[in-house]
C-alpha cells in the first residue's frame, strides 16, 4: 500500500500550492466544457424542443436517431471533424486544425447528442395532460416551450450535466483534432492520456487524476442531489 | 354452516406506519364460509389492517393468529407481459402449486370469474374491468384459507363494476374459506358480505351483519358513517334518519321548511330545515319549492340520548361523504 | 471536401479486399466487447436487481453511488488501475500492464456501471404492485428475479447494449494500460487515434467506417426492440 500512498503523496503539494502546469490545464478543461456545452445548449435545445413538442411526420424517426446519436464513438467523431479542418479539407481555410478552437467544436459536436436525446425524454416523462391542456387552451409554441421547459427543468438539467461530465471526460476526440499540444490544448483528461503514454509515474499525473476525479464528483454530485430531490418527489407523492 | 373455529383472528392489534399509529386496538375473527366486507373513509386504514393480517406489516402492538395460508390481493392489478393464462399459472408458481396442477387451476378460476375468454389474450391489452377480473382470478386461483382482498373493484365505471360485483359474488363464494374484502362503495357490502365491519381512524366501530347494523348501529357515528344523514335533537335526545325514514306527510307531526330541492333521476332530494334540525329525504314528481313550508313524519331512524349537541356531531362525523344516498 | 473523398477512396479498398491487419483488429474488439459485456453482465446483473429489487437499509444511497459511478471518465479509471497494476504496487505481481488480458479487464469494469445502474434502473420503473402482488402470493427469490428480469427485459437489453458500446468506443483506460501495441492489442477506437497520431489517415479512416458500422447494427438492434416496447405500451393505452 505505501506504493499508492507514495502516488498520492507526490501530487498534494503539486495541488496545494496551485501548479502552472495543473492550473492550466483545469482552466482549459473548465473552458472548453462550459464553451462546448453553452454552444450544445444553444443548437440542441430548440432542436430537442421540437423533437419532444413537435407533432410532425418523422418525428420518431428523428428521435431514434437522436438517441443513436449518443452511441457516436468519439474518436469516429474526432476524425470526421479533423478531415474537415485539415489544409486541404472543405474547412481548412480557417487554419484551425490541431488548435483549442477545433477542440471547442468537436467538444461541442459531442455533446449535442445529450441535449438533443435528452431534452425530448424530459419532455416526454411530463404527466400528459399538462401539455395537452396547454394546447388545448390555445398556447402558442413559445407559451408550450416554456411550459415544457420549465416543468421538465430537472431531466434538461440533467442532460446538461452529462453533457458537462462528458465533455470533461473526453479522451479520445480532444487528442484527434488538437494533437494534444502541452499548455495549449491539452484538457485535464487528454493530459493524462499522454503522461502515461511517455513519461509514466510521474506525481502530475495522480495530481491531474486527483482534480479531474474532484471535478467529475462534483458534476456527479450535483446531478445525484437533484435527482434525489426529485426522487424524494415522487416518494411523497406516492404516499400520498 | 359456518365453522366454529375461526381461520385467522386478531386481538388487540396495534400497527405503527412510521411513528403513526394506523391501527389502533383492533380485534376481529374470520371463519370458513363467511364473507366480510371492511368499510371505512379514505385514510380509515383498510390496507393497513389487510398488510397487518397477511403478515407483510409487523405487529406493533398485540397479535395476529393464522390457521391456514393468508393471500392478499393488492388495490392495483398489475399484471405481467404475458398472456392471460400465464399471468394466472404464474401466480400458482409463486403460491408452490405443482406444475402439474398450475394450467388447471388457472382455467378453473378463470371460468369461476366468467374471464375465460381472456385467457389467450396479452395482458397489456386487458382494459381496465378486464385487468379487475384476471386480478380476481389469479386470487381465487391460488386457493388460500383467508382470502383479503383491498378494493377489488376500485376505479370502474358504475356497469363494469355492477358485472364484476355480479360475477364476484359467486366466484368468492366458498365454505372453506374465509374472505375479507376491503370495498369503498356501501352498495358493494351489501351485495357481497354476510358481515360488516367498519373501520373509522384506526379504530374498528363496529361489526355485524349488515342489515343489523343499518337497522341498529352502535353508535352516532357510525350511524352518521352508514348514512344517517339526517337529525333532530330536543335537548333529551338525537334522532338520526336516513331519507327513507323520512316521509312528507300533510298530517304529519313535524313542521318545516324546504332549504334545498337537487334533482335526481327519479325525484328531488330535499333539504328540510325544522326547528330542532334538519331533515333530508327523497320525494317523487311534483315535489315542493325552496321555501315552501311542509309537514313531515318519520318511518324509523334511531335514538340516541342526547349529550351530543347537533353542531358538534355535524362538525365530528360529517354524513354521507361515501356511497349514493 | 476533396481530402474526405480522397481518403475514403484510400479506405474502402482495405476494407472490402479485408486488410489482414484490419481484420485482427476486428476480431479482437468484437471478442473484447463480447467477452468484456458477458463477464460484467455475469457480475452486474445480479448487483442490479438487488439495487432494484432489494429493501435492505443503504440502498438509496448504492443506487445513487451506481448511478454517479456512470460519470466516472475511462481515463480516470486506466490511470487508478495503472497504479493498481504496476509493478510495484499491490496487484503487481499479476503483470497485467501492457498485455491482452488487461484490455478484457479494463473494458469489463468500465462496462459494469451501466449494467448495473441501467438495469437496476429498468427493474425500479417496473409497477410495483407486481412484485409487491409476487412477494405477497409467497414467489421465492429467484422468482422474483426471473420475473422483474422478464418484465424489464427491454430494459435491460438497453443496459447490454449500452455496455457493448462503450466497449466498442472507449479509447483512453484502453491506452494506458494496454499501451495500444500495435498489431497486438488494440481494437477499433484505439487503433484508430494510434493511426491519426501517425498521420496515416487512409486507415484511420477504414477503421472508423468498420466501428461506426458496428455502433449502427448495435443501435439498429435497440431500436427495434424499443419500437416493440413501444407498440406493446401504445395498444394498451388505446385499449384502456
Amino acid at each position: 500500500m505505501s506504493y499508492l500512498w507514495e502516488q498520492l503523496h507526490g501530487a498534494i503539494p503539486l495541488i496545494a500550492h496551485g501548479d502552472p502546469y495543473v492550473m492550466g490545464l483545469l482552466w482549459v478543461t473548465v473552458r472548453v466544457a462550459i464553451v462546448s456545452t453553452a454552444a450544445a445548449l444553444l443548437v440542441g435545445l430548440p432542436i430537442g424542443l421540437a423533437l419532444g413538442l413537435g407533432r410532425f411526420r418523422g418525428r420518431r424517426a428523428l428521435q431514434i436517431l437522436a438517441n443513436a446519436s449518443l452511441a457516436l464513438p468519439p474518436v469516429v467523431v474526432g476524425i470526421g471533424v479533423l478531415l474537415l479542418l485539415l489544409p486541404r479539407g472543405a474547412l481548412g481555410s480557417l487554419q484551425i486544425e490541431f488548435s483549442l478552437t477545433a477542440v471547442y467544436i468537436v467538444q461541442a459536436i459531442l455533446a449535442l447528442p445529450y441535449i438533443v436525446a435528452l431534452t425530448p425524454a424530459a419532455i416526454q416523462g411530463l404527466p400528459p395532460g399538462l401539455l395537452a391542456q396547454a394546447r388545448a387552451l390555445g398556447a402558442g409554441p413559445v407559451q408550450l416551450s416554456a411550459l415544457a421547459l420549465r416543468e421538465a427543468r430537472i431531466g434538461v438539467l440533467a442532460g446538461v450535466i452529462a453533457a458537462l461530465a462528458a465533455t470533461i471526460s473526453e479522451v479520445g476526440a480532444v487528442v484527434i483534432v488538437g494533437g494534444n499540444f502541452q499548455g495549449h490544448d491539452e484538457t485535464l483528461a487528454s493530459a493524462l492520456l499522454e503522461q502515461f503514454n511517455y513519461t509514466a509515474h510521474e506525481p502530475y499525473a495522480s495530481a491531474i487524476g486527483l482534480v479531474l476525479l474532484a471535478l467529475i464528483v462534483l458534476l456527479a454530485g450535483a446531478l445525484t442531489v437533484i435527482q434525489q430531490r426529485t426522487g424524494g418527489i415522487q416518494l411523497r407523492f406516492r404516499t400520498v | 354452516m359456518i365453522d366454529p373455529s375461526p381461520l385467522l383472528r386478531c386481538e388487540h392489534l396495534t400497527v405503527r406506519r412510521g411513528r403513526r399509529e394506523v391501527i389502533r386496538d383492533v380485534s376481529a375473527e374470520f371463519r370458513a364460509g363467511e364473507i366480510v366486507a371492511l368499510l371505512g373513509p379514505n385514510g380509515a386504514g383498510k390496507s393497513t389492517l389487510l398488510d397487518a393480517l397477511a403478515g407483510a406489516l409487523p405487529a406493533a402492538g398485540g397479535r395476529v393468529e393464522r390457521h391456514g395460508r393468508v393471500a392478499i390481493a393488492l388495490q392495483s392489478p398489475d399484471l405481467a407481459r404475458r398472456s392471460v393464462l400465464s399471468n394466472v399459472v404464474l401466480a400458482l408458481a409463486w403460491w408452490g402449486v405443482p406444475r402439474s396442477e398450475r394450467a388447471t387451476r388457472a382455467r378453473e378460476a378463470l371460468r369461476a370469474i366468467a374471464a375465460e375468454h381472456l385467457a389467450a389474450r396479452p395482458a397489456a391489452t386487458l382494459s381496465g374491468g378486464e385487468r379487475r377480473r384476471v386480478h380476481l382470478a389469479r386470487a381465487i386461483a391460488v386457493r388460500p384459507d383467508v382470502l383479503l382482498l383491498d378494493e377489488p373493484f376500485a376505479g370502474l365505471d358504475a356497469e363494469v363494476r355492477a358485472s364484476l360485483l355480479e360475477d364476484a359474488l359467486s366466484a368468492l363464494r366458498s365454505s372453506a374459506r374465509a374472505t375479507l374484502v376491503v370495498v369503498h362503495d356501501r352498495a358493494e357490502a351489501w351485495a357481497l358480505a354476510d358481515r360488516l365491519l367498519i373501520m373509522l381512524d384506526g379504530r374498528l366501530v363496529a361489526s355485524g351483519p349488515p342489515r343489523e347494523l343499518l337497522e341498529r348501529p352502535p353508535s352516532v357515528e357510525v350511524a352518521r358513517f352508514l348514512g344517517f344523514d339526517g337529525m333532530l335533537d330536543d335537548g333529551r335526545e338525537v334522532v338520526l334518519t336516513r331519507p327513507v325514514h323520512v316521509v312528507l306527510d300533510a298530517r304529519g307531526p313535524l313542521a318545516g321548511r324546504v332549504a334545498r330541492a337537487i334533482p335526481l333521476e327519479d325525484g328531488v332530494r330535499l333539504e328540510l330545515e325544522l326547528d330542532q334540525g334538519r331533515l333530508y329525504t327523497v320525494a317523487s314528481l311534483p315535489a315542493p319549492q325552496p321555501g315552501e313550508p311542509v309537514r313531515v313524519r318519520l318511518d324509523g331512524g334511531v335514538r340516541f340520548p342526547a349529550p351530543h349537541r347537533a353542531e358538534a356531531v355535524e362538525r365530528q362525523f360529517p354524513a354521507g361523504n361515501l356511497g349514493t344516498p | 471536401m476533396r481530402l474526405i473523398w480522397d481518403e475514403l477512396g484510400k479506405a474502402l479498398p482495405l476494407i472490402f479486399h479485408g486488410n489482414p491487419q484490419l481484420l485482427a483488429v476486428i476480431w479482437f474488439t468484437l471478442q473484447v466487447a463480447g467477452v468484456a459485456t458477458a463477464a460484467a453482465c455475469v457480475i452486474g446483473l445480479p448487483i442490479g436487481l438487488a439495487l432494484g429489487l432489494g429493501r435492505f437499509r443503504g440502498r438509496n444511497v448504492c443506487r445513487a453511488l451506481a448511478n454517479a459511478s456512470l460519470a466516472l471518465p475511462p481515463v480516470l479509471v486506466g490511470v487508478f488501475l495503472f497504479v493498481l497494476f504496476s509493478p510495484p504496487a499491490p496487484l503487481g505481481f499479476m503483470h497485467l500492464i501492457y498485455t491482452r488480458r488487461v484490455v478484457f479487464i479494463a473494458q469489463t469494469i468500465l462496462a459494469l456501471p451501466y449494467v448495473v445502474a441501467l438495469s437496476a434502473a429498468a427493474v425500479q420503473a417496473l409497477p410495483p404492485g407486481l412484485l409487491s402482488q409476487a412477494r405477497l402470493l409467497g414467489a421465492g427469490r429467484l422468482q422474483l428475479w426471473a420475473l422483474a428480469l422478464r418484465e424489464a427485459r427491454i430494459g435491460v437489453i438497453a443496459a447490454v447494449i449500452a455496455a457493448l458500446g462503450t466497449s466498442l468506443s472507449e479509447v483512453a483506460a484502453v491506452t494506458i494500460l494496454g499501451g495500444n501495441i500495435y498489431g497486438y492489442n488494440q481494437t477499433l477506437a484505439s487503433a484508430t487515434l494510434y493511426e491519426v497520431g501517425g498521420g496515416y489517415y487512409a486507415d484511420a479512416v477504414a477503421i472508423a467506417i468498420v466501428l461506426i458500422a458496428m455502433i449502427l447494427v448495435l443501435m439498429g438492434g435497440l431500436g427495434v426492440l424499443q419500437q416493440q416496447g413501444n407498440g406493446i405500451r401504445m395498444r394498451f393505452r388505446s385499449a384502456a
